[in-house]
């Protein structure tokens, strides 16, 4: 049994043994019992168990029996709550987060570089992420294509995708996209160099956006006409995603620190047609939480970082709790690989800033990034239908103290503490083998070349073996 | 403000008077920057508190008395003196004022807007330069840093930060152990010269090149090259200073000219200025350790990522280490996910004497959340507590006057509604130098105005 | 007398005339007739790759092709025998991606580009077949390690060029060519970086992506244009956009890199999403992925140069596990593909000393590759994938006589390379007395004056 499940470990945590048909811990049925089962949509559930059936969360509640052949996983004393989700990730992503040399690289798409081998999707697993929002960089006022995936261990880039999440995409406002902090010796500077600027950018994209779909919809509609030998427009990678934006296809998640900033953007989408579906980072949301809880656009923020620069320099960890209270749906989000492993600790945070309940402040990193990334269907709480998302922790998340025991994501165990313990040992033993392997093949190799030249030295003077020198004129 | 509603009222009507006077205060709105002691009170008596004095078992309805600006008695039934103000402060609990001993504190403002950076001197050997001489008083980061528990701080130059442009200096200079208030430097000042900073050189391979903005590597053996060279320069610096020390001792200075940078190194060659060497590699805290006993330096560890790996050799010589923020990927890859955040526990348990920094000034109310989730991680509560109240005042010499509740040390405590590690824990009262210290800062301010905004 | 000296005169003059002819002709000695070429290696083991290995047998070579193989082979009188005794006949090996045969030339600064409009690192017109200089001295060393035959292309940018399939002798540039034009080689390097476009993996794809659409857009606007030109804006002409065009219409074979797993991957998605023919180069981690590769029926270029440890890596830093597991395991790839039943061949990568191509074939022959199939994966798998099967890859009568003969088997240490045969054309191989590496190309512009008149005349872009 025991090295059945070294062996599971091993498929769990490499990926290049990984077989990529079968899920690691392919149990159709687990039941989790006697937790404490923080649903979030219901409130907690003490001694509560949860059923998982195919993926799904077939039953919640306080006595659910196993059924046979079911995995038991006692989880007494420990706290069941939602996978978390971040809303804000640039984990997995190979060849560059940003497309830095265009103010609108739109062109560019995280999914088709989305590195499932990135070492941040196990330590996040680990602190308990289930789903991740990738983006695109700041650098552009308009960036690259984002996605929302599952942060599946071991699974091939094709299983990461999110089904069914629309896709997105990044803008950014301010100080990142017009590099007022970052200066190249001889470079000249690039536009935008203002905050007018980075309006202009978008606004002249979105013009150009609407242009386009004219296009189309004139050359469409001539076709359908029936006119011959027509010449199409050029599908222009560019202003397709942007089009999808105008057509409430692809969301906007937009990177934004000042108040003006973010008060111009919903401006903007206002008089181009499109609805801003995030506010990122929007450490001054608090400064206009009204207008952005008028609008309808979601905040994802950060709980306690700010003073490194200076759009920066009014963020308040009482952000997310304030624009809370004003009406706004607000996540918390990690913008950074290790600030992921603990999201839930920094969730926390808006008890003591601002007095959100625990329930309010788990909602923060489950529920309502859920809603904010149109996936609440699918999770975001424990529900019974709802994907099998969920993350053990051995102490109430919402504290200093607690660690993440066990993630999963449809209903497969991706992390457990236990076992990336136990498999350390033979992963380094395997490691010191294949040094060992490596020394001794170049020891030998070394051996060969001295053994060579005596040898070669010594082949000249051997007799040559006939060739054609001495066939020369032979008779056939 | 949440704290005049939460006092509890005393039963004495004098009591009643000054509490209300304190509330009041508290009401008003404050100004953000520098400290409003309440009253001209210089007496205070916290009753019926939790008292943790880390020189003893927690005393559970303790008195404490501030005189002076010291803790003149600390005990279950301590005499509250005449005139005293005094704070009921039952279901609260009292620990010294934890001590973040690796800060740019008052050295940056906004750390991407260089006119407000003044934490790295260029220039690889700055051994003079001394963090008071720059720290900034009315730095919005102290105000916020206190609000979360933080009295004193050890104000480092060159010691890294949040988006900071790096050092990259080898002697970076003089760190300086401040209160985290004051008006000005002279009132901040607990010792000017506490540490003298040191970088080790690292062999980089990794290199980033300018011109073409893209990764430019290089080849081990020529790292090696660059890395040695820095070292013989940081030699013959150490040499010329004890060249010089000698010369002052024995020789008469009138018979040469004065060298500010060579003095400032005296006091370290002499062995009574510790050096604060920023390592994190198992190699660099190897070859640094070495370097240090064979020139008789003191050493103390800052940064360590890798100091596991060498906890024997940090034990057998004494060297304390101070860890940055545990909430980190591993070094390596093939590291256990959890290394950063066991290693406080692994070190700790090997004899290792640890104290928690930030090496930040955003980041350093994160200060008790390290301490906590090393505790998590297997780190026993009270060397975690320790770790960011004592042991930096022990590593640092000041634990005369800091570091715990004891008489006749400095009245730096908190009062807190809980433990000081957790999260969630609210600060209820700030005491620095034995006066009540505003909690208001830029933030709780903001948060005010913001709050009261009418709807539009 | 008179009539002595008269003679003796004209001696000297007929004499002065024969070493000024001599002389006179040397770089001219091609125009004549040259070595018979025929060729017979009799009585030699030889294995036509194309069929099982035959004893005792003989190889017919006349006028650059391979006229007769087998045991009862007819041997014309004009041909040079050559005693096949001790010897093994294998067809002339091919290199299946390199870039021997072209010299870099100094590439200038690229220009700073704001946009796929600007088409940075593209310039898919340059063909190996134009390019090739016959003053690669990598052409020697090649040769003499027993390759005939390189599918060479030009290596610059996302779009470097065309690769040609070149055959490793000449006395013309122009006669080195089996075929110009068989793939469009494409990179996914960022040329560009925080400043120029692409400068990020999702850029370049972006930009890659768009090419091909705008290649396509290309075809069927001019062709729309041409029909009716009247009263319609006109298709501006795009360099880039017609040479794609031609060449995805003529051989439509796209070289996509894909040396890791997620590579791999990706690259198998992008040609399915772009439509495209194409063939994986690199596959050192098809160890993992044979199957999904053989599923989608791309052929594969093998990288052999295997991942090892750098001599430069700093020994305070061990590998990562997943290191040491792809250097230990990248060898067993081609045994992989084999198995999976994916067709493949073998490229020299960035290997400098072309004896260390077969020591890296071998390699995989260790690790559970047969020796028929590394044969195979050099000489007619190469062929195949690039079209040119017909007439290249396997003894076959008919068939261009590109020859390898060597002392014993070709996956044996010991075996020593005898001769080469590059279009019929004999190549002694001497054992050279140091084991020097060959010259390699030199650094831009630093070429002696020759290669560089040579190389613009070669047809500079």
């Amino acid at each position: 049994m025991n090295r059945c499940k070294l062996l599971l470990a091993a498929l769990l945590f490499f990926p290049a043994c990984a077989v990529q048909a079968a899920p690691p811990d392919s149990v159709p049925v687990i039941l989790i019992r006697n937790a404490t089962v923080l649903t979030v949509s219901h409130g907690a559930i003490e001694h509560g168990s949860v059923l998982i059936r195919d993926g799904k969360i077939a039953a919640v509640g306080q006595k659910i029996d196993a059924p046979a052949g079911a995995q038991v996983i006692d989880a007494t004393g420990q706290f069941l709550m939602p996978g978390i989700i971040d809303c804000h990730s640039h984990i997995a992503i190979e060849g560059g987060v940003n497309e830095g040399s265009i103010s609108v690289s739109s062109i560019a798409d995280v999914a088709e570089v989305l590195d499932p081998d990135d070492m941040d999707i196990y330590y996040d697993l680990a602190g308990g992420v289930t789903s991740s929002n990738i983006l695109h960089g700041s650098a552009n006022a308009i960036g690259g294509q984002t996605l929302l995936i599952k942060l599946r261990w071991g699974q091939p880039a094709a299983r990461l995708p999110f089904e069914g999440a629309l896709p997105g995409i990044k803008f950014a406002l301010g100080e990142n996209p017009k590099r007022s902090n970052l200066s190249i010796p001889g470079a000249s500077k690039r536009y935008p160099a203002t905050r007018m600027g980075v309006e202009e950018v978008i606004r002249a994209a979105f013009t150009e956006a609407l242009d386009y779909k004219k296009k189309f919809d004139d050359y469409n509609r001539r076709l359908k006409a029936g006119e011959k030998d027509l010449i199409p427009p050029r599908t222009d990678l560019r202003l397709e995603p942007l089009v999808e934006v105008l057509e409430g296809k692809r969301y906007v998640h937009a990177h934004s620190y000042r108040a003006d900033e973010i008060v111009m953007l919903l401006r903007v989408a206002k008089e181009f047609g499109f609805k801003v579906r995030t506010f990122q980072h929007v450490l001054e949301g608090y400064k206009v939480a009204d207008e952005i809880a008028a609008s309808g656009a979601g905040a994802s923020t950060f709980s306690d970082w700010w003073g490194y620069k200076m759009e920066a320099y009014d963020a308040i960890p009482y952000n997310a709790a304030l624009m809370t209270r004003r009406g706004v749906l607000v996540s918390i989000n990690s913008d950074s690989g290790q600030e992921a492993a603990h999201l839930n600790q920094e969730a926390a945070k808006t008890i003591k800033y601002g007095g959100l309940s625990e329930d309010e402040a788990l909602k923060l990193i489950t529920l309502n990034p859920a809603i904010q990334l149109g996936v609440e269907k699918r999770v975001g709480s424990i529900d019974v239908g709802k994907d099998a998302d969920l993350v053990l922790f051995n102490h109430h998340p919402l504290s200093a103290y607690a660690v993440a025991q066990m993630t999963l994501i449809d209903g497969h165990v991706y992390f457990d503490r236990q076992r990336d313990i136990a498999a350390r040992p033979a992963l380094q033993k395997e490691a010191d083998a294949l040094i060992e392997k490596e020394k001794k093949a170049a020891a030998a190799s070394k051996e060969k070349s001295a053994e060579k030249k005596p040898e070669e030295k010594n082949s000249d003077e051997k007799p040559k073996p006939p060739s054609a020198g001495s066939s020369q004129g032979d008779a056939q | 403000m949440k704290n005049a509603r939460t006092i509890r009222q005393a039963q004495r009507t004098t009591l009643l008077a000054a509490a209300l006077l304190t509330a009041a205060s508290f009401a008003l709105p404050a100004r953000a920057q520098s400290p409003a002691p309440a009253a001209t009170a210089t007496v205070y008596a916290i009753t019926h508190a939790k008292l943790f004095t880390l020189a003893g078992a927690p005393i559970d309805d303790g008195t404490i008395i501030l005189r002076d600006g010291k803790i003149a008695a600390v005990g279950p039934k301590a005499e509250i003196p005449a005139g005293a103000q005094v704070i009921d402060a039952k279901g609260l609990s009292v620990y010294p004022g934890l001590f973040d001993s690796v800060t740019e504190m008052g050295l940056s403002e906004v750390s991407a807007v260089s006119a407000t950076v003044d934490s790295s001197e260029t220039g690889d050997f700055n051994p003079d330069v001394v963090a008071a001489e720059a720290v900034h008083p009315a730095s919005e980061h102290i105000p916020v840093t206190r609000a979360a528990g933080i009295t004193e701080v050890l104000s480092v130059p060159g010691s890294g930060g949040f988006d900071s442009r790096g050092g990259g200096g080898v002697l970076t200079g003089q760190a300086s152990a401040i209160h985290l208030s004051g008006w000005t430097i002279e009132e901040m000042l607990i010792n000017k010269s506490v540490a003298m900073g040191l970088h080790w050189p690292v062999i980089e391979t990794r290199g980033f090149d300018f011109s073409t903005f893209s990764r430019k590597d290089k080849p081990y053996a020529e790292a090696k090259k660059e890395y040695e060279k820095k070292l013989d320069e940081l030699s013959d610096w150490l040499e010329r200073a004890r060249h010089y020390a000698q010369a002052l001792e024995k020789g008469s200075p009138a018979r040469f000219d004065r060298d500010v940078k060579l003095e400032a190194l005296v006091p370290v060659v002499r062995g009574e200025l510790p050096v604060l060497v920023f390592a994190s590699r198992a190699r660099d805290i190897r070859n640094a350790v070495e370097f240090c006993e064979k020139r008789k330096l003191r050493m103390i560890l800052a940064g360590g990522e890798e100091a596991f790996r060498v906890k024997d050799l940090l034990k057998a010589r004494n060297i304390s280490v101070i860890l940055g923020p545990v909430q980190e990927a591993p070094a390596r890859e093939d590291d256990p996910y959890d290394q950063p955040m066991t290693q406080p526990a692994e070190l700790s348990a090997a004899g290792v004497k640890i104290a928690f920094a930030s090496f930040d000034n955003s980041f350093a109310r994160r200060l008790g959340q390290q301490a906590a989730v090393s505790v998590a991680y297997g780190l026993p509560y009270d060397e975690a507590l320790k770790a960011v109240t004592l042991y930096p005042a022990q590593i640092f010499g000041l634990d005369r006057e800091l570091g715990t509740l004891e008489p006749g040390k400095l009245a730096n405590l908190i009062v807190t509604n809980g433990d000081p590690l957790e999260l969630t824990t609210q600060l209820r009262f700030l005491f620095i130098k034995g006066q009540l210290t505003s909690l208001d800062n830029k933030h709780s301010l903001l948060y005010d105005k913001y709050r009261n905004r009418p709807k539009p | 007398m008179p009539a002595a000296k008269r003679h003796g005169n004209s001696l000297v003059l007929a004499l002065a005339g024969i070493l000024i002819a001599i002389f006179a002709a040397a770089p001219q000695a091609a125009a004549q007739g040259g070595e018979p070429s025929f060729f017979a290696i009799r009585g030699a083991r030889v294995v036509p790759v194309s069929g099982p290995a035959i004893d005792d047998a003989t190889v017919v070579v006349s006028n650059g092709i391979i006229v007769a193989v087998g045991k009862d082979a007819a041997i014309p009188a004009e041909a040079w025998i050559i005693d096949g005794k001790g010897l093994t006949v294998y067809p002339g090996l091919i290199d299946a991606l390199t870039d021997v045969t072209l010299l870099s030339s100094s590439t200038p600064g690229r220009p700073s580009s704001s946009g796929p409009e600007d088409r940075p690192g593209a310039t898919p017109w340059r063909s190996a077949a134009d390019e090739a200089t016959l003053a690669d001295k990598r052409i020697e060393s090649w040769r003499e390690a027993g390759f005939t035959t390189v599918i060479a292309s030009p290596k610059d940018g996302i779009f470097p060029g065309q690769a040609a399939v070149l055959n490793l002798a000449g006395d013309r540039a122009g006669e080195m060519v089996v075929k110009g034009e068989v793939a469009v080689p494409l990179s996914l390097n960022p040329v560009g970086n925080f400043r120029s476009f692409p400068g990020s993996l999702m850029g370049v794809l972006g930009y890659v992506h768009q090419v091909f659409l705008d290649s396509a857009w290309y075809e069927t606007a001019s062709a729309a244009y041409a029909k009716n030109p009247r009263g319609r804006a006109r298709p501006p002409y795009d360099r880039t956009e017609a040479a794609l065009d031609e060449a995805l219409e003529d051989h439509g074979l796209v070289l996509l890199p894909a040396n890791d797993s997620v590579q791999i991957r990706r690259a198998l998605d992008l040609a399915d999403r772009w439509k495209l023919r194409a063939a994986l180069y690199g596959a050192q981690m098809a160890y993992e992925t044979a199957a999904e590769i053989a599923a989608k029926k791309l052929p594969v270029l093998v990288n052999l140069q295997w991942p090892e440890k750098s001599k430069d890596a700093d020994p305070d830093e061990p590998p990562t596990l997943r290191l040491l597991r792809f250097r230990d395991r990248a060898p067993s790839s081609p045994a992989a593909l084999a198995k999976a039943g994916v067709k493949f061949a073998f490229y020299s990568g960035a290997i400098t000393a072309p004896k260390d191509i077969l020591k890296a074939a071998k390699k995989a022959v260790d690790a559970g590759l047969s020796e028929d199939a590394a044969l195979r994966a050099l000489t007619l798998s190469p062929a195949e994938i690039f079209g040119v099967s017909d007439r290249l890859g396997s003894l076959e009568p008919g068939k261009i006589a590109n020859l390898l003969v060597a002392d014993g088997s070709l996956f044996t240490e010991k075996t020593k390379i005898k001769f080469v045969f590059v279009d019929g054309r004999k190549f002694e191989i001497r054992e050279s007395p140091k084991p020097a590496d060959p010259p390699k190309n030199g650094p831009p512009g630093e070429k002696p004056a020759e290669e560089i008149a040579l190389h613009m005349a070669g047809g500079a872009q």
